[in-house]
This record gives C-alpha cells, sequence and structure tokens, in this order.
C-alpha cells in the first residue's frame, strides 16, 4: 500500500511544462488521432486525446486543470465527428477529474498505476459514452465493447510509451 | 459562504462545466413524431461555429501532414521512379486512340437517348462534371465514419453532392466550409443511400453497422439473395445517380429485431478504408464543358468514319444474320440439332443454364397429360413438330442442353425420351 499512496513530498509534487507543451501536445493529440485512421484503416484502437488528458490530470494533479482540459479536448473531438457536440467532452471531463482526483492521492511515478489508470479511464470513457448516447438522448447507436476493450489496451500502450516520453519535457527545479 | 466555495470548488467547476455541456447536447436533439429522438441534421449556429474553428484548427496541420507525404511520394515517383514509362506512354496512346474509337461511337446514341428523353419528359440523372478531391483527415472516432477533403465551397463543393471513386460511391457531402468538406461514409450508421440487387432487382437502403461494414436493411427474407451478387445505386434517393457500383453481396443475416427480415451485408467495391484521391459529382445537369466539347469534337474528326464504317460493318451483318437458315431443323432428330451437335467444333454457343430453374424456365413447363397421351402412336410426335415448328423445338433444345448432369428438369426428361425413341427405332 506505502508503493500505492503518495506520502511522500517528491510524490506529491506537481508537474510543471513549457507553455508549448501544454498548447503543442493536446493539438498534435488532436491532428493525429484525426489522421492516423486514414493510415491504419479501420483499426481505430486508440484516443490520444484520452491518454495526454490523463497525462496531463496525472501531472498536474489540479482537478479544475483535469476537467478543463479533458472537457475541451472532448469538445473539439466531437466537433470534428458528425455527432452531438458533448458526448465525447463530458465523457472526458469526468476522466480529467477522477484522474486529478486519484493523482493527489497515489503515486503517479509508477508506471505500472498509470496503464492500469489508463485502462480504466477508457473504459470508463466508453461507458459514459454510451449512457448518455442512448440514455440521456436516446439516440440509436449500435455498440462493440470488444472494440472498446481492444481500445483501452491500445490507449495503455500508448500511454506506456507517451508517457516517459512527456516526463522528460517536464520543468525539473 | 466563502469557504463553502473554496472547499467545494473542484467539484461545482466539474457540475458547472458538466451542466453546460448536457444544456448544449439538449439543444442538438429533437424528438420525432415517432416517439423515438434524433439528431438535427442541420447544426445550429452555435454547434456550426464550433465545427468550423475546430476544422480551422485541425484541417492545416492535416493539409500539411497530407502535402509532404504526397511531396515525398511525388519526388520517388516523378525523379526517382521512371522506369517502364516509354511502355506505359506507349500503350495509354493505344487506349487513348480506342476510347477515341468508342467515343465517337457512342456519341450518337447519347445524343438520340438525351432527345428521346426529352421527348417522353424522363430526365434521367447522369454524371457531367466531378471534381477531384483528397481525403485529408477523419473524425477519428470509429462511431463516426466521415472524413475531411481539401476542396470546400469555395471550389464549388455543396451539401448533398454524392462522393465516388471509379471502383464505386463512398459517400455523400455532409458539410462544407470554406477550403475543406465533412464527407459522410456509406459505411457510417446514419448513411443511407437507396441500392438495387443487379440481378433480383431487390431495393433496399444502405447504411452501415457497428463494424462498419455497409448492409441493406429493410427487405424480407429472399433465397435469391446470395453472396457475390452485384448492388448497384437505385437513383431515388436525390443524392447518388443510379447505376452506379455500391459493392457485392458478402453475407445475407438476419434482422435481429424483426424475424421475416434480413441485413444483406456488402463488401464496399471503393476501399472505404483507404481512401486517398476521390470524385466529387458537382453535376448531373445535361450540358458538356468546354473541355468534353472539344474532346468530343477530337473524337468525332479523327475516329468519326472510322465508326461509322464499323457501325455500317454491325448493321449489314446483322441483316444477313436474319437471312440466314434457322438453326433448328424440324427434321433432324434432337440430338443431331446443329445447337447440340458436340461432334460439330464450330458449333453454336449454348445459352447458359439457369441456377434455380423454375416452372418459367423455358423447357421445363410441364403439358399437360391428355387423355390420348398414352395411346399417341410414336410417329405422331414428329409430325406436330413438324406442324408448329416455332413452338415445339423448345422441349427438344432444353432437354439436351440441361445435359445427362442437370438434376431439375424432370418435366422434359420423359417428353424428350418419347420423342427420341422413333428416331432410335424407325
Amino acid at each position: 500500500m506505502s508503493v500505492l499512496s503518495a506520502n511522500t513530498r517528491r510524490d506529491l509534487e506537481v508537474h510543471r511544462y513549457p507553455l508549448l507543451v501544454y498548447v503543442l501536445v493536446p493539438l498534435a493529440a488532436l491532428v493525429l488521432q484525426a489522421w492516423l485512421p486514414r493510415v491504419v484503416g479501420r483499426y481505430v484502437w486508440f484516443d490520444l486525446p484520452l491518454v495526454v488528458t490523463i497525462y496531463f490530470a496525472l501531472g498536474r494533479r489540479s482537478p479544475i486543470q483535469g476537467t478543463l482540459m479533458g472537457g475541451g479536448l472532448g469538445l473539439f473531438e466531437d466537433a470534428l465527428t458528425h455527432h452531438a457536440i458533448g458526448v465525447n467532452g463530458i465523457a472526458k471531463t469526468v476522466a480529467g477529474f477522477l484522474a486529478a482526483s486519484v493523482g493527489v492521492r497515489i503515486d503517479v511515478e509508477n508506471h505500472t498505476i498509470r496503464i492500469l489508470l489508463n485502462f480504466s479511464l477508457s473504459l470508463l470513457c466508453s461507458g459514459i459514452y454510451v449512457f448518455i448516447y442512448r440514455v440521456l438522448l436516446g439516440l440509436d447507436l449500435e455498440w462493440s465493447w470488444l472494440t472498446e476493450l481492444l481500445k483501452a489496451v491500445g490507449n495503455s500502450l500508448i500511454a506506456f510509451v507517451l508517457f516517459p516520453i512527456l516526463d522528460r519535457v517536464q520543468i525539473r527545479d | 459562504m466563502e469557504s463553502f466555495f473554496s472547499r467545494y470548488r473542484n467539484l461545482l467547476v466539474l457540475l458547472a462545466v458538466l451542466v453546460a455541456q448536457i444544456v448544449g447536447l439538449a439543444v442538438q436533439v429533437r424528438r420525432v413524431d415517432s416517439g423515438r429522438s434524433t439528431l438535427d441534421t442541420g447544426d445550429g449556429s452555435g454547434v456550426r461555429l464550433i465545427r468550423m474553428w475546430t476544422n480551422a484548427l485541425i484541417t492545416p496541420p492535416e493539409r500539411l501532414i497530407h502535402s509532404s507525404k504526397l511531396g515525398a511520394g511525388s519526388l520517388w515517383s516523378n525523379y526517382i521512379d521512371l522506369r517502364h514509362v516509354r511502355e506505359q506512354n506507349r500503350q495509354l496512346q493505344q487506349t487513348i486512340d480506342r476510347l477515341q474509337l468508342e467515343q465517337a461511337s457512342l456519341l450518337e446514341d447519347a445524343r438520340q437517348g438525351q432527345r428521346l428523353q426529352g421527348l417522353v419528359n424522363f430526365q434521367e440523372k447522369y454524371i457531367y462534371a466531378t471534381l477531384a478531391a483528397q481525403a485529408i483527415g477523419s473524425s477519428g472516432s470509429d462511431q463516426s465514419r466521415v472524413f475531411y477533403l481539401d476542396k470546400g465551397s469555395s471550389d464549388g463543393l455543396d451539401r448533398d453532392m454524392a462522393v465516388i471513386t471509379p471502383d464505386g460511391i463512398v459517400g455523400k457531402i455532409r458539410d462544407v466550409f470554406p477550403h475543406s468538406a465533412q464527407v459522410l461514409a456509406i459505411n457510417d450508421q446514419t448513411a443511407g443511400a437507396g441500392v438495387i440487387l443487379e440481378s433480383t432487382r431487390i431495393r433496399g437502403i444502405l447504411r452501415g453497422n457497428a463494424a462498419g461494414q455497409p448492409q441493406i436493411v429493410g427487405i424480407l427474407a429472399d433465397q435469391r439473395i446470395q453472396p457475390g451478387e452485384k448492388v448497384l445505386t437505385a437513383g431515388g434517393d436525390m443524392v447518388f445517380p443510379r447505376g452506379l457500383p455500391v459493392g457485392v453481396v458478402e453475407k445475407v443475416v438476419r434482422d435481429p429485431d424483426r424475424d421475416s427480415f434480413i441485413h444483406v451485408i456488402v463488401k464496399p467495391a471503393a476501399h472505404l478504408d483507404r481512401l486517398d484521391e476521390v470524385l466529387v459529382i458537382t453535376s448531373t445537369q445535361p450540358h458538356f464543358s468546354p473541355q468534353e466539347q472539344q474532346d468530343l469534337a477530337t473524337s468525332e474528326l479523327v475516329k468519326g468514319p472510322e465508326a461509322a464504317a464499323i457501325k455500317e460493318q454491325k448493321k449489314a451483318s446483322a441483316i444477313m444474320a436474319e437471312h440466314l437458315p434457322g438453326l433448328i431443323d424440324p427434321n433432324l432428330p434432337p440430338e443431331k440439332q446443329p445447337l447440340l451437335d458436340s461432334s460439330n467444333p464450330n458449333g453454336v454457343a449454348r445459352p447458359p443454364l439457369p441456377l434455380h430453374p423454375d416452372r418459367f424456365t423455358p423447357g421445363t413447363a410441364v403439358t399437360p397429360a391428355s387423355p390420348t397421351d398414352s395411346e399417341t402412336t410414336p410417329q405422331a410426335k414428329p409430325e406436330s413438330a413438324e406442324t408448329h415448328p416455332g413452338a415445339k423445338p423448345k422441349p427438344h433444345l432444353a432437354t439436351p442442353a440441361s445435359g445427362p448432369d442437370h438434376k431439375t428438369a424432370p418435366a422434359t426428361q420423359p417428353d424428350s425420351s418419347r420423342q427420341a425413341t422413333p428416331q432410335r427405332n424407325p
């Protein structure tokens, strides 16, 4: 349990990044999310904006920032589709808030924990998406949970590679 | 009070953001008469503004990535990989010659067709103008099968224009921005295109399923629908002109919601997952662009006389064929007919066997047994064949054409055996 809990000063440290990283990384995530499906075809088993939201929410440990970043990226994602704007926004708002709230309590430097968080928050996002679409809005939507499971695995793998790279660009004291 | 806000600041911000988005969602969805909810097809001004901003933010980097990819590709193909160009050039020149000949030959027919359509006040939609565009991006979600083109309203694109490739249809333009356009692919769950099965002539509506496969929905179970059958556009949806290839039937599955209905899964003719260059049909009005008119004039000038000569030749052949003697000799037994004589190396091509013969298939009709049938003398049948040469030869032809391995022509077998008997025992 001591591994999980954030009880040292270093664990509770708020990560800071250059302003350019805050702008370019989410933008790159959105652009790549829109462009990569043309390369990989139907295998869109990843959600880069969600991975980036979780990363910054965990690093900044601020639920408000996580909420706003998740909401903003989700709205941009929705705007690229032909669906209602706000479905992804709500899902990622919740994901950002939860990731930041969890980041206050556990050791987010641990890779295994970050990847597990990515996996579970990806599934949660999918669940919220279906709930809003089918229950809240009452719209028809066929759904494949296998695809969502694969997407959660894909997000975890991307996080495994991307998080250490982004860790390198943070400002250290 | 201040401590309450500072204490629950995070939760309050979360609630505020969520409520704002839920209210935003509520204004985009409306309830239709049937009680179900539906999304407004035309975005409101606020929603459209968000989409436009996002498009303005995302499209330029996508365009940059795409053009750099194209630049690297063209560097290779235009400067480095130039082998076999002369050979290709020669083949292309031959193709141009052939196409000019065909165009000159078809031009008069096309003009006549248009005149006739005008006479009967029937306007068929043909593709008269297309605009080539590059697919530069997608929605990034497998729940929304839309993609973006690098051309927009400034290039003459508009909503509901059909998007195709030379292989088949792709989708229709859903939204247009100044320099880009959003295309709804045919494999999206909200897409809809009127289609028709080529041989069975069954009509249906094509839309996508959760796996991104186009499927024809809302048709009754029919045994005649088989994998491999071609699917074409039906032309009734005001988007796609009639007769464009859609794909082939991949499989037929039961509709999980309605027992007597089926879903026909279609393998699309166009590669929907790997689209690069597409054509947008910008006009279906019967007019030719100056370039097309120039091409037609060139074809007529260069190949017109040649095409006319070929046409005359074909007409003469047809007239001659009409005056040639028939291929059915009533004096010969069925197995010696020229059509069926296997010993003749220059035999005539036989008509293809029906896949599912029924009572309407030529040669399989059962003649009601007359009371005198059993008493008919062996010589009686050939006489009747001579009396009605137009009516009787059909069973003669159908039975041997079906062949000994044809298992579904029981009605003709006894008839032919009865007729063959007197020939064997004169």
